[in-house]
């Protein structure tokens, strides 16, 4: 299990996008023997798409006109001055 | 996008506080999503996505312009996210609530996801799983998590948001997906 922890630390390597030429190809070249592998780096991409298709939500109905009606008003003096 | 935002904090900056309203308006559901993904509660995600909008208006004479206003206000808002949750009660563990009713009458309340793309997941109880088993991690990997993943910044710029190295940022990034492997494999 060990000798996967340098591979597994390539793959998270690979997935933020700082991998060199090198040691991604010797990732792939593992993930083509190791299964074990394989299946994690299938898991991991599967999870990043599972993450990315996470419930979305929107603001309370009157979100901004609360904000504009709660925003100090001695900026809005400012307005005026011009 | 990133021009117009920019057009209208140079108009707020001159005194034109009606320029904000397109600011908050379009970041709205971003910041306010933000905010209930890390607090787990409505009102205390409500109250400090507006918090952070005012903030940021308050402030905005500190902000530079040719730097991304997304990253700054997105600062503003994990800030003010990660002091309430310290300010919680000791006792109040923060998937407290998400796991006991209120996270029911929660997850009941959330709002219409017609907007999503036809993903790969298409159903909405696979959404709320997830979102749910993205919850449930520990609010250091959390954050960045939700940054990268669903707000898609990079890593530099979760680094400048979250102000922690960017070694840091790999790391969690790197446990984070671990821990939701682990969670998620078996969906």
């Amino acid at each position: 299990m060990s000798c996967n922890e340098k591979y597994i630390k390539r793959m998270h390597d690979y997935l933020d996008g700082d991998i060199s030429a090198e040691d991604e190809s010797l990732l792939r070249r593992h993930l083509e023997d190791c299964e074990d592998c394989q299946k994690h780096f299938h898991e991991l991409n599967r999870t990043i798409t599972l993450i990315r298709s996470a419930e979305r939500m929107e603001a309370p109905v009157g979100f901004t006109e609360n904000v504009m009606r709660k925003l100090p008003t001695e900026k809005k003096s400012v307005k005026y001055k011009r | 996008m990133e021009q117009f935002i920019k057009k209208k904090i140079i108009q707020v900056k001159k005194g034109d506080q009606s320029a904000f309203s397109d600011v908050v308006a379009f970041y709205q559901d971003k910041i306010y999503q933000h905010c209930y993904r890390m607090l787990g509660n409505r009102h205390e995600a409500e109250d400090m996505a507006q918090e952070a909008f005012i903030r940021a208006f308050v402030n905005i004479d500190s902000f530079d312009e040719n730097r991304k206003f997304s990253t700054w206000l997105y600062r503003i808002a994990t800030n003010l996210t990660i002091d309430r949750m310290r300010k919680r009660k000791p006792d109040y563990h923060l998937d407290a609530e998400i796991k006991g009713t209120e996270g029911l009458d929660m997850y009941s309340q959330l709002a219409s996801t017609e907007r999503l793309p036809g993903e790969e997941v298409e159903s909405r109880d696979l959404q709320r799983y997830i979102h749910h088993e993205i919850s449930q991690l520990p609010s250091k990997y959390r954050s960045i998590i939700m940054l990268r993943y669903l707000e898609e910044f990079s890593l530099k710029e979760i680094s400048e948001i979250l102000d922690v190295p960017l070694g840091t940022v790999k790391t969690r990034i790197h446990r984070g997906r671990e821990a939701l492997r682990k969670r998620l494999r078996h969906v």
